[in-house]
């Protein structure tokens, strides 16, 4: 192998050999207990002498994030319409696509599935990942946390002893605006992420805020995304009123927090100028 | 459930004491707090287990013994939850061998079964299969405290770990069968009662049934018993016959 070449080379011709392990597939390190070795990485760079021993791991199967997304979040708009449609093993015959009186029920459905398509959307047009697979048991661990709690909100919701907000119209009105802001806002947080990696960059750049004044969170927090997706499913759990979607809520904030911080420390640590400002997903708390 | 599995490979002791390149042993001060929660946990089970027998030799006969030794049982038993807390929350850094995963699945279905079966379904607690989980448990706690005792001592009695890594083998399905059998009972006063359950039309648009979800647990039995008794007769071979290299190389 030349002094230069590139560890994505390295895999290709690895992959030649064992045709079996695909290059996404292969985990290449310099040491058994030490981290993978990106594509880009040119040999004589490394910290290897005349001849280099590389460990290789096998990853397992692994499958596209542009797939994963893509089956994550058909899952749930597929399944709500089912219970929204009241199909009829879900309540039973009798009352086999019948519809709800309340029209927050209607709205519900709206937002719901407004949310997920913005995702597939999203998926496909603007988001750019960093690590282009994952291992292909993640996708059945991930599917049945998304396709079963959209499940178990959408059986409530679309329930025909569903009972409508508390607080009436006031309620509903507020939520809705609430969770258009924040739609809005987790969309162009992702598309100013999506605008740093332009040219097809992997490379990793701190993120500032833009004329978008959705994008101005960035001045507190490292992750607005993630914050105004809390706050989208906070404003939906308003909107119904119903237990189940604040518990999804309160799991997602907890996911994405850690999430967060995860980002977090990682730009703290690859950016001696990182704004001291910033928290992780809380503006001053968290 | 019964003894719960040492997770990590350094076999013969509880507690870190090993030669200091392999892991830091915990502190003199940290040692001591441990004994002394040890030796008080091995002391309440133990009182117990003198409980359940003077009260067998009181009344003459096995059944409704639950009653004398209820309240020791609800606080040590929960005592365990502060155990874990430490665990996960890691003020017991690398001390504890076992996987705290495990341990917390026990320590969970445990507390569950003392609260929220027995002490809830008032009904079950003259049942017989609670007598069997409550033996278990308490004859698998005692070896299993004094076992962490002794270890942090450094003067573990092979008697001990050996009664820690084999006794299992018959209290582990003997505590099963007793939680199961408990749960089982209770399901029709659960269902009569409406225990603990919320159902439909209510402003926070829940429902929660108390009885699908004890069936539910006891479903989850079955995938979940076997992987931890296979967990234990593993860790068992590998205790058992580490100590025995060991001796043989001295």
């Amino acid at each position: 192998v030349e002094p230069n070449a590139r560890i994505r080379e390295i895999r290709l011709m690895f992959h030649k050999l064992y045709p079996r392990w695909y290059p996404a597939r292969q985990s290449i390190k310099l040491d058994p207990k030490g981290k993978s070795l990106r594509d880009e990485e040119i040999l004589q760079h490394l910290p290897v002498g005349t001849t280099a021993t590389l460990y290789f791991k096998d990853l397992g199967p692994q499958i596209g994030w542009t797939t994963v997304f893509l089956i994550e979040y058909t899952g749930p708009l597929f399944i709500y319409f089912l219970f929204y449609f009241r199909m009829p093993f879900v309540y039973g015959l009798d009352e086999r696509f019948t519809s709800s009186p309340h029209p927050v029920v209607n709205l519900a459905c709206i937002c719901h599935s407004f949310h997920y398509i913005k995702r597939l959307i999203e998926t496909v047009f603007v988001h750019r990942f960093s690590h282009g697979t994952m291992p292909l048991r993640n996708i059945v661990k991930n599917c049945l946390y998304y396709w079963g709690f959209a499940a178990w909100l959408a059986y409530y919701i679309n329930h025909p002893l569903y009972t409508p907000p508390s607080y009436g119209k006031k309620q509903i009105n507020f939520a809705v605006i609430m969770f258009l802001l924040c739609e809005a806002g987790n969309f162009s947080i992702h598309v100013a992420l999506s605008d740093l990696r332009r040219y097809g960059s992997k490379t990793r750049k701190i993120p500032y805020p833009t004329k978008n004044p959705f994008t101005w969170l960035f001045f507190f927090v490292s992750c607005p995304n993630y914050t105004y997706e809390v706050g989208t499913w906070i404003s939906f759990t308003i909107m119904t009123q119903c237990v189940p979607v604040g518990l999804f809520t309160l799991l997602c904030f907890i996911q994405m927090t850690i999430w967060a911080k995860d980002k977090h420390c990682t730009y703290l640590r690859e950016f001696k100028d990182y704004p001291s400002l910033r928290m992780p997903i809380i503006p001053f708390l968290l | 459930m019964a003894a719960s599995g040492s997770g990590s490979s350094r076999a013969d002791n509880g507690y870190g004491s090993q030669p200091p390149r392999r892991r830091k042993g915990p502190g003199a001060l940290a040692t001591a707090y441990l004994v002394i929660y040890n030796v008080v946990m091995t002391a309440g089970w133990l009182v117990i287990a003198v409980g359940l027998v003077r009260a067998y030799l009181a009344k003459g006969s096995y059944h409704s013994l639950y009653y004398s030794i209820e309240k020791p049982l609800k606080f040590f038993q929960t005592g365990a939850l502060l155990e874990e807390y430490l665990l996960i929350a890691k003020y017991l850094p690398g001390i504890v061998p076992s996987s705290v995963v495990l341990t917390a699945f026990q320590v969970m279905s445990r507390v569950f079964l003392t609260w929220a079966v027995t002490h809830s379904v008032k009904e079950v607690q003259a049942e017989d299969s609670v007598l069997l989980f409550v033996v278990a448990w308490t004859i698998t706690e005692i070896i299993r405290y004094s076992f962490y005792t002794f270890s942090l001592l450094n003067h573990l009695p092979y008697l001990i770990k050996w009664a820690r890594y084999t006794l299992f083998i018959v209290l582990y399905p003997m505590g099963v069968s007793g939680e199961l059998l408990t749960i089982y009972a209770a399901l029709p006063f659960v269902r009569q009662s409406g225990l603990y359950s919320i159902s439909l039309p209510n402003k926070y648009n829940f429902s929660f049934d108390y009885y699908t979800f004890l069936i539910l647990v006891m479903i989850s039995y079955i995938p979940i018993f076997p992987q931890l008794y296979f967990h234990m007769l593993h860790q068992r071979r590998k205790v058992l016959s580490h100590t025995e290299e060991h001796k043989k190389s001295e």
